[in-house]
């Protein structure tokens, strides 16, 4: 697979997951409810929306409730199989809050720890009933007949070469650019001194890791990989001076997130454009290094290249997010997210003023749960086969993990986080290809090592997650927030 | 030949309850006393039957150098051992930072989850993800058979062996027998209930409760009485009604060993100091510590005892089942808080109880429901709890 290709399929990922955080953060974030449950509106979402979409009768294997068909109800129309997939989007996230009521009537009163037990168990119970009933969407056997909405249609070009790059080449450029500069703003109060370290200590920490790996032929646990010889010898010496530059660098400055924005910066430059360069110099090979920087044009796609599907879902995810992130942000900055901010600092403060605090609860988590719903029927649509194992409750607590790390009660947190999550858990992948591939799981295994240890540190170091919570439209002014 | 019905269910929940006990008891001393809602008390049920499995098997560990493997016995000792010094490292590295801090009770769970992540995965990088068992000699599985006649009841013990159907030993009782057996039985359990209580009053801490020790006795004496008695077996051919019941040295071992661990919890905590500063700690932290007593200690305490008594679930879960996944304890987390909450959570001895109503619910459920439903045993534990929960949120038996 391309790089270009897994960096889209990374990108969905993020973005669906993040559609699933924020979803979470309306719950744990602006309103403290701790729903351990929450993976399963995502799991109610993706199966209901196949459900409504998927048309009777196609396939042999599938023993469960037949399917309502909306895909193919509006073929006279054009774009129907979109607009019958929308509806069945709508209908999935309408099934995940209805859900959510039905839980959230009975448990929504009780203690939080109460309340997070009793939800992961709800949740387990649905993921058992999910995985057992054949008769209700066919049990562990899943449902493979998943509707793609409008995967007949591509891939779509010009039919010209020369058009089709600069139609989808340019955007992706330009995305490209804009990014670099948003991130040379972030990094502009860092000063020359640290930026020139920190820099330093990425590229030597880089250097040191492309020496193992390059050393590396067989075992991870084999000793050979720690004897004297040059290559160990230039990566120990760069690992150490990694670890000097970059104390240095930390010791200098207090913008520690500006710091860290640069290293990544430099070592996603250095894997997305790093290798197609090097190709580029050795050989005189330019076609990688154009296929990355031209992302959304699929060279493969056509006679003449163009959007494929991947890349037109991962644009269509994106405007799902984009319109959620928007929504969200409208309630959290209107009266109404004032209300719930409250119940979460102190509920008895709101009902005292009279606020209905049990039904703003209600309507908080069905509101997160529709978004987890919706979440949910666009991984379905991704992913193309859904089965229960899919919707464990680790989903949640990746999700939890996601919210933290990026800043509770912060939506943008939330992207920042899950791409940090997901950039941990399948961005390094790429990783394993230099270890024999019998230790994928240890690896796998690892990186959730990782994950846990770093939700852990940030929890004691930074409680408010890298971004901290947002500021606000309606705030209570300064000073006037704090407790005492 | 008769078929396994009800007793056997009721037997198999005992012990499921006893495990479940067994964990329940570590999570409410941790509950109650560091305040933690602990996530990651099914993943330290796991470690802990590990740990015992690196010793009881270390070549099944890639990590472990192979020196032959301790018989299980000293592996699980050790190995509950280990766990121990695991929970005070969950104390000092994590929870202890934390608390000093003053992290309220969402932040503590988020930790615990962390926590949890962690240890599931240590082992998934350990050991992988497979099924595995203890290397230890098979136990076979004896049936007792209850046949009901006109003449009274008949006993018959079989074992399978070798693919036979072999019987170790037939008695009976009269109905005059049984009758005096129930009644002495009855009233050995009334008459030292009675006589423990009698000098019931508000200051008096019994140090085991009058009523434990009431079923106790009664329990003894059922089983004194029931040997003495046995007389010549009946014809089983007119049986009125029968049942069997599987037994093993298991469950004998299982049900001692965590009547034991429990009876020593409850020495600590109503005997010692140190279990006098525990239930102060849980009473009022901020009040203990202003009265002298070492919180960072006690919290200390508190983690090794809970740490050691998952282990000790761990182990008994893999040997009673045979079998050691990642998941193990994980799929125990929700039964142990079931029964922590249902015993109401500052009450170690009402988390045994629900315990016991769990295990024997969940598998006396599973018998009396449709074959279909066997699947949603841990389901049964938790229409429990919510009940209980929406009834009675403060648990059935509150504060002790």
């Amino acid at each position: 697979m391309a790089l270009a290709d897994f960096f889209i399929s990374l990108l969905t990922f993020v973005t669906i997951y993040s559609l699933f955080g924020l979803g979470l953060n309306v719950k744990f974030g602006f309103t403290g409810l701790i729903d351990f449950g929450h993976v399963a509106y995502f799991m109610i979402g993706a199966y209901v929306t196949v459900f409504v979409a998927m048309p009777a009768g196609l396939s042999e294997t599938y023993e469960g409730l037949t399917g309502l068909g909306l895909a193919t109800a509006f073929a006279g129309v054009p774009g129907g199989d979109l607009l019958g997939w929308l509806v069945a989007l709508v209908v999935g996230m309408a099934a995940a809050a209805l859900v959510s009521l039905l839980v959230g009537i009975p448990t929504i009163r009780l203690r939080e720890d109460y309340l997070a037990i009793t939800a992961l168990g709800i949740a387990t119970i649905l993921n058992a009933v999910f995985h057992n009933e054949r008769w209700l969407f066919n049990g562990a056997f899943g449902i493979r007949e998943v509707h793609e909405p409008l995967s007949g249609v591509f891939p779509i070009g010009t039919g010209s070469f020369q058009l089709n790059l600069l139609l989808f080449g340019l955007p992706s450029v330009a995305i490209l650019g804009y990014a670099a500069y948003r991130t040379a703003k972030v990094v502009r109060p860092l000063g020359v001194r640290p930026a020139l370290l920190g820099t330093g200590a990425t590229l030597a920490l880089a250097g040191s890791v492309v020496f193992v790996i390059t050393t590396m032929t067989g075992l991870v646990v084999d000793l050979g990989v720690l004897a004297l010889n040059v290559d160990n010898t230039i990566a120990f010496v760069l690992l150490v001076g990694s670890v000097v530059a970059g104390r240095a660098a930390l010791t200098e400055t207090d913008h520690i997130g500006a710091l860290l924005a640069l290293a990544s910066a430099l070592l996603f430059t250095l894997w997305y454009l790093g290798q197609p360069l090097v190709a580029l110099v050795a050989d005189g090979e330019t076609a990688d290094l154009l296929l990355n920087l031209f992302w959304l044009y699929d060279a493969t796609a056509g006679s003449a290249g163009g959007l494929d599907y991947d890349r037109f879902f991962f644009l269509f995810t994106l405007a799902f997010l984009v319109g959620a992130y928007l929504w969200v942000e409208r309630t959290v900055n209107s009266p109404y997210g004032r209300v719930l901010r409250a119940v979460r600092e102190d509920e008895s403060v709101p009902e005292a003023l009279g606020k209905p605090t049990f039904r703003y609860k209600i309507q908080s988590l069905m509101f997160g749960s529709a978004l987890a719903g919706a979440a949910g029927g666009l991984w379905a649509a991704n992913i193309g086969f859904i089965d229960p194992t899919q919707f464990a409750s680790t989903v949640t607590f990746f999700a939890y993990t996601a919210v933290i790390i990026g800043g509770t009660a912060n939506n943008r947190g939330v992207v920042l986080g899950t791409a940090v999550f997901w950039v941990i858990n399948s961005g390094t992948r790429f990783l394993d290809d230099f270890f024999p591939s019998e230790y994928a799981q240890q690896l796998a295994a690892l990186r959730l090592i990782l994950i846990g240890a770093l939700l852990i540190v940030i929890l004691y170091y930074r409680p408010e997650g890298m971004l901290g919570e947002q500021d606000y439209d309606i705030n209570l002014g300064r000073g006037g927030a704090s407790d005492d | 030949m008769a078929s396994a019905g009800l007793l056997d269910a009721l037997l198999q929940g005992l012990i499921t309850g006893m495990i479940i006990a067994a964990g329940a008891l570590g999570l409410s001393l941790i509950y109650s006393i560091a305040e933690v809602p602990n996530f990651a008390h099914g993943d330290m049920i796991t470690i802990g039957a590990y740990l015992a499995l690196a010793l009881n098997k270390p070549g099944a560990i890639p990590f472990v150098p192979e020196f032959g493997g301790l018989p299980l016995i000293a592996a699980g000792v050790l190995g509950v051992a280990v766990a121990g010094s695991t929970g005070a490292i969950y104390e000092v590295a994590i929870f202890r930072r934390f608390r000093s801090k003053g992290a309220d009770l969402i932040t503590m769970v988020i930790v615990s989850l962390g926590l949890a992540l962690v240890l599931r995965n240590v082992v998934l990088f350990l050991v992988g993800s497979g099924n595995i068992n203890y290397d230890t000699e098979r136990v076979t599985n004896t049936n007792v058979e209850l046949y009901l006649t006109g003449n009274g009841l008949s006993v018959q013990t079989v074992q399978r062996q070798a693919g036979d159907l072999v019987t170790l030993g037939e008695w009976g009782y009269g109905w005059l027998s049984l009758l005096a057996i129930v009644v002495v039985a009855a009233a050995v359990g009334v008459g030292v209930y009675r006589w423990r209580s009698d000098d019931a009053s508000f200051e008096t801490v019994h140090l085991v409760s009058p009523r434990v020790f009431g079923v106790a006795s009664g329990i003894v004496a059922l089983a004194a009485l029931a040997t003495v008695l046995q007389g010549a077996p009946h014809t089983i051919d007119a049986a009125v009604w029968s049942t069997s019941v599987g037994v093993s040295i298991k469950y004998g071992v299982i049900i001692g060993l965590t009547l034991v661990t429990m009876l020593a919890m409850n020495l600590l905590l109503k005997g010692t100091k140190t279990g006098r500063a525990m239930r102060a700690t849980a009473d009022n932290m901020a009040l203990a510590e202003i009265r002298g007593v070492n919180i960072n200690r006690v919290q200390l305490v508190v983690w090794v005892l809970a740490a050691l008594l998952t282990a000790l679930a761990g182990v008994l879960t893999g040997w009673f089942a045979s079998n050691l996944n990642p998941n193990m304890g994980f799929s125990l987390l929700l039964p142990i808080f079931a029964a922590v909450i249902m015993g109401g959570i500052t009450s170690p001895y009402g988390a045994v109880l629900a315990s016991l109503i769990i295990g024997v619910s969940m598998d006396v459920g599973v018998f009396l429901l449709p074959a279909e439903f066997a699947t949603y045993r841990t389901a049964i534990a938790f229409v429990i709890l919510i009940g209980v929960l929406l009834v009675k949120p403060e648990g059935l038996w509150g504060d002790v």
